[in-house]
């Protein structure tokens, strides 16, 4: 019966090692160790982590559907006035149409400089460069912000190696199913959990700045919206007790949190200050309205309604006014989120075929489904706005975590200890 | 079945508030303990209200007869017993999003206690809330009794 199972797995295995292929429209580019100033041991020291950046910046940039970063080989050191004046021709003749070159120098009083810039090597010219004072640990956070640099120096889109993903770590079977919220970096690295087993949690959403979490709790009985520091200071109700609420998101200022609230069976949403204090209600339709995401800019919010019969996508101002609905492609529309650069809104397609994530324009128009399901949801942006980050269900029914680029390949899974779901993407710390 | 008695043990480990409220019937039948008695209470409405669960069809929120049977044996039995509360538990569909199925629950819990209410019951006496998808199982409401 085993050998049975084997070969449609190997076979799926061999297509996602396909679709990971770098598309032939990828910019090639070169990633040298980084250099130092410093010399002696202490150089040596620096080498090493000018090694281990490099290789960090190369996976970083691998990850993207738009850059395809050559190996970093031992053989390609340079010297540290080569930083600023690269030999174009050499990193031509290798293929590569574009360079990250940098440094790490240890400073007096401990911490270390990290320098990164990046070339085109058709034109022979600088694109960026941008230099960070750290301590020796955050060596990672440094090798992100080139990954990001360069990024950004080719495509003209933020990077988001330097961002964090908070989502819903799920463990154990049935009722005795745990539900905790965990963060990590968006590379996987310092992965750790911010709620304990006791209360039942769904939804964690990060504030603009990533300094304040609002998420649901089942504490006490009923879910309700409750926020806390990302450090797990202040954690607190956000609306009176005994009020059921859930599906918060916070607006690109931070300061107001949008919440559905279900009172005597009747959904709606409310707009309320992420200080606490006095609520505001945006929608009276009878029928649930929820999911609601703001717009980049704060001024529209996107939501999914069931007031006309079915759950479908619907646009309004902030204030609640000039409701009108977006969705006409047939099937039903969940959970919709607002791109960071304004362009797309994503969202769950429910139909004949499982539920599916996909992207249209704000006004409705350009509908694509992204994925293939059949029990995907709940999709959320990357700051770039080219990649999402969503729940999928296996054949078993177990939820894992994968990211899905907008040009059309297959998503890949995110590692994480445990089953995954409700994800959430950081925007980038600055 | 195993649903239903996990969630009376996490009831009945419940808020600091609810045992507050446990006391004065406590007081009212000093020879029998507490968990005893709502346990008697218990086994009594589940046999005498044709059980606690009631079902709904896929993404509907209406009472079909069978719930409406159980509702009302429910609701006379609850007007026999004005010193009970119960809370009402509604779940969404498994194939449904989060957040509709939170909501979903929470129209369910309402549409059987209104029930309840139409038939006589105190409002006081039932309290309506949603597990949305996050406990398996058929779309339905589950009427437990709290005290």
């Amino acid at each position: 019966m085993k050998r049975l199972f084997l070969l449609p797995l190997l076979l799926a295995s061999a297509g996602t090692a396909q679709a990971q292929q770098p598309t032939p429209t990828a910019t090639v580019i070169a990633v040298p160790p980084l250099t130092s100033p410093n010399s002696g041991s202490k150089g040596n020291e620096m080498l090493a982590i000018g090694w281990q950046a490099a290789e960090l910046i190369g996976a970083d940039l691998r990850q993207t559907a738009e850059l395809m970063p050559l190996p970093t080989s031992r053989n390609e050191y340079y010297s540290y006035p080569e930083v600023t004046a690269p030999s174009f021709s050499k990193w031509r003749a290798n293929g590569a149409k574009a360079l990250v070159t940098g440094f790490v120098q240890s400073r007096s009083d401990g911490r270390l400089t990290v320098g990164c810039y990046v070339y085109d090597l058709e034109k022979g010219r600088e694109l960026m460069r941008k230099g960070f004072v750290i301590s020796p640990s955050d060596w990672r956070r440094a090798a992100h912000k080139c990954s990001g640099l360069a990024y950004t120096a080719i495509t003209g889109a933020p990077g988001i190696f330097d961002t964090r993903i908070v989502y819903v770590a799920e463990s154990g079977v049935g009722d005795a199913r745990t539900k905790r919220i965990a963060i990590m970096d968006s590379d996987g690295g310092g992965h750790r959990y911010l709620t304990g087993p006791e209360a039942m949690v769904l939804t964690p959403r990060l504030a603009p700045k990533s300094e304040q979490l609002a998420y649901v709790s089942f504490m006490g009985g009923a879910p309700h919206v409750r926020i806390r520091d990302l450090d797990g200071a202040n954690d607190r109700p956000l609306l009176q007790q005994g009020t059921m609420s859930f599906a918060p998101r916070y607006s690109p200022d931070g300061r107001t949190i949008v919440v559905s609230v279900s009172l005597n069976g009747n959904t709606d949403l409310y707009a309320v200050s992420s200080a606490g204090g006095p609520s505001r209600r945006l929608s009276t339709a009878p029928g649930i309205d929820t999911a609601a995401s703001f717009s980049p800019d704060g001024s529209k919010i996107v939501f999914e309604s069931d007031r006309g019969g079915s759950q479908q996508l619907y646009v309004m101002n902030a204030d609640g006014s000039g409701q009108r609905r977006i969705s006409f492609g047939g099937g039903w529309y969940a959970s919709p989120q607002w791109s960071p650069d304004g362009e797309w809104i994503a969202f769950t397609r429910r139909g004949q075929d499982g539920r599916r994530i996909g992207i249209m324009k704000p006004d409705g128009t350009g509908e694509r489904l992204l994925t293939r399901g059949t029990a995907d949801e709940g999709p959320a942006w990357a700051a770039s706005s080219r990649e999402i980050i969503f729940q999928h269900a296996n054949a078993s029914g177990r939820p894992g975590l994968y990211r899905v680029t907008l040009d059309g390949s297959e998503p890949r899974q995110v590692t994480i200890p445990q089953d995954g779901s409700d994800p959430d993407w950081s925007g980038v710390a600055e | 079945m195993r649903t239903i008695l996990s969630l009376i043990a996490l009831t009945l480990l419940g808020s600091a508030a609810q045992a507050q409220l446990r006391v004065p019937f406590i007081n009212r039948q000093p020879a029998q303990p507490a968990v005893q008695g709502i346990d008697a209470l218990r086994l009594e409405f589940a046999t005498q209200s044709g059980g606690s669960t009631i079902y709904f069809g896929t993404e509907s929120s209406t009472l079909g007869a069978p719930a409406r049977a159980v509702l009302s044996a429910q609701a006379a039995w609850l007007r026999r017993h004005p010193e009970v509360v119960v809370r009402i538990e509604g779940y969404g569909d498994g194939g449904d999003t989060r957040d509709h199925a939170l909501a979903m629950g929470a129209r369910r819990a309402e549409e059987a206690r209104n029930f309840l209410l139409l038939l006589g019951v105190p409002s006081a006496q039932v309290t309506a809330t949603s597990w949305g998808k996050e406990r398996p199982g058929l779309g339905r409401a589950v009427t437990i009794l709290v005290r």
